[in-house]
């Protein structure tokens, strides 16, 4: 099996193992097949979301897997509900509210562990990249005083490169609420860093 | 020699490189599949079951429309009998009111 396959049922008109004429109907196996499809689009998506929405890899595992179990239990009918649109929007609601479960069962702040990431790849001279490195985690702590739905508009534009439409659909809010939102939490945290640059002067 | 300038702050460059997309581990996409794909099979073997309870023929003529002309005329004919016993029974109290009616007559003459 492929890295990224989802094992599925024999697809119609090819015998079973046992011989036996296939039990899955057609329409069945497109559905894994679609949802196949979303799954290995999107993996990438979910986990990065939950990770930063979480702050370490175990509880993102969980999540990821929790967030494709739920959408395969609903996946047919969102297909139907979505007429055509990208469902990138609902897969990443249902790791939203899956991450709020977890954050109100655990009852503690998500903590972006920023030593858990890679550090970029600068072409640059050292100093740049220890400067980068402070810049990114002074990003990171000012992510952290954002309120909630601040800092996951940010984690959706700028870690999954959602637009205002998708993060919209994705928070159930309206295009015009999600663009002041995403504004106000650029703005806040621009705010923070200059405070904090301030400070270390 | 004088310090450089410092440089304007790119913040939106900045959020794109500390909130870069993580590769999830192969372990994640393993997990995923693996309990995917349990579900997947009970599923399918759900529906085998199913389709083992009923066995083609049975399905076949399940299917027929031919074979929908029996259910269809049990429930007319079933239908044309509660309709006769409800009009029985309104002619059944109609009489008998229509019965009361004279015996009450006859008392008030005599």
């Amino acid at each position: 099996m492929e890295e990224g396959d989802i094992q599925q049922g024999p697809a119609e008109g090819s015998p079973s193992q046992n011989g036996s004429p296939p039990v899955m109907p057609r329409a069945k196996a497109e559905v894994d097949r679609d949802f196949e499809k979303l799954y290995r689009d999107h993996l990438r998506d979910v986990y990065s979301y939950s990770y930063y929405r979480i702050g370490n890899h175990h509880d993102a595992e969980d999540l990821t897997e929790q967030t494709f179990l739920q959408a395969y239990r609903h996946f047919e009918r969102a297909q139907r509900e979505s007429d055509g649109r990208p469902l990138r929007p609902w897969l990443i609601r249902i790791a939203h509210n899956l991450a709020a479960n977890y954050h109100r069962d655990k009852a503690r702040r998500p903590t972006a562990a920023l030593e858990n990431v890679e550090p970029p790849q600068h072409p640059h001279g050292t100093e740049r990249v220890v400067e980068g490195r402070e810049r990114m985690r002074a990003v990171m702590a000012g992510l952290e005083h954002l309120s909630d739905d601040r800092r996951e508009a940010l984690i959706m534009r700028f870690s999954l490169g959602m637009s205002n439409r998708e993060i919209a659909r994705a928070l159930g809010r309206t295009d015009g609420a999600t663009k002041v939102l995403i504004h106000r939490s650029i703005k806040q945290l621009e705010e923070e860093l200059e405070a904090a640059g301030a400070a270390d002067e | 020699m004088s310090d450089p300038a410092p440089r304007p702050l790119d913040l939106e460059a900045l959020l794109a490189d500390a909130l870069r997309p993580i590769e999830p581990p192969e372990r994640v996409s393993g997990r995923v599949e693996t309990t995917l794909a349990k579900l997947t099979e009970a599923a399918a073997s759900e529906l085998s079951w199913w389709a083992d309870e009923l066995s083609e023929t049975e399905l076949q003529s399940l299917r027929d429309p031919r074979n929908w002309v029996r259910p269809i005329a049990a429930a007319a004919i079933g239908g044309a009998a509660g309709t006769a016993l409800v009009l029985i029974e309104v002619r059944r109290r109609r009489r008998s009111e229509g019965l009361r009616g004279i015996a009450g007559e006859l008392r008030a003459r005599f």
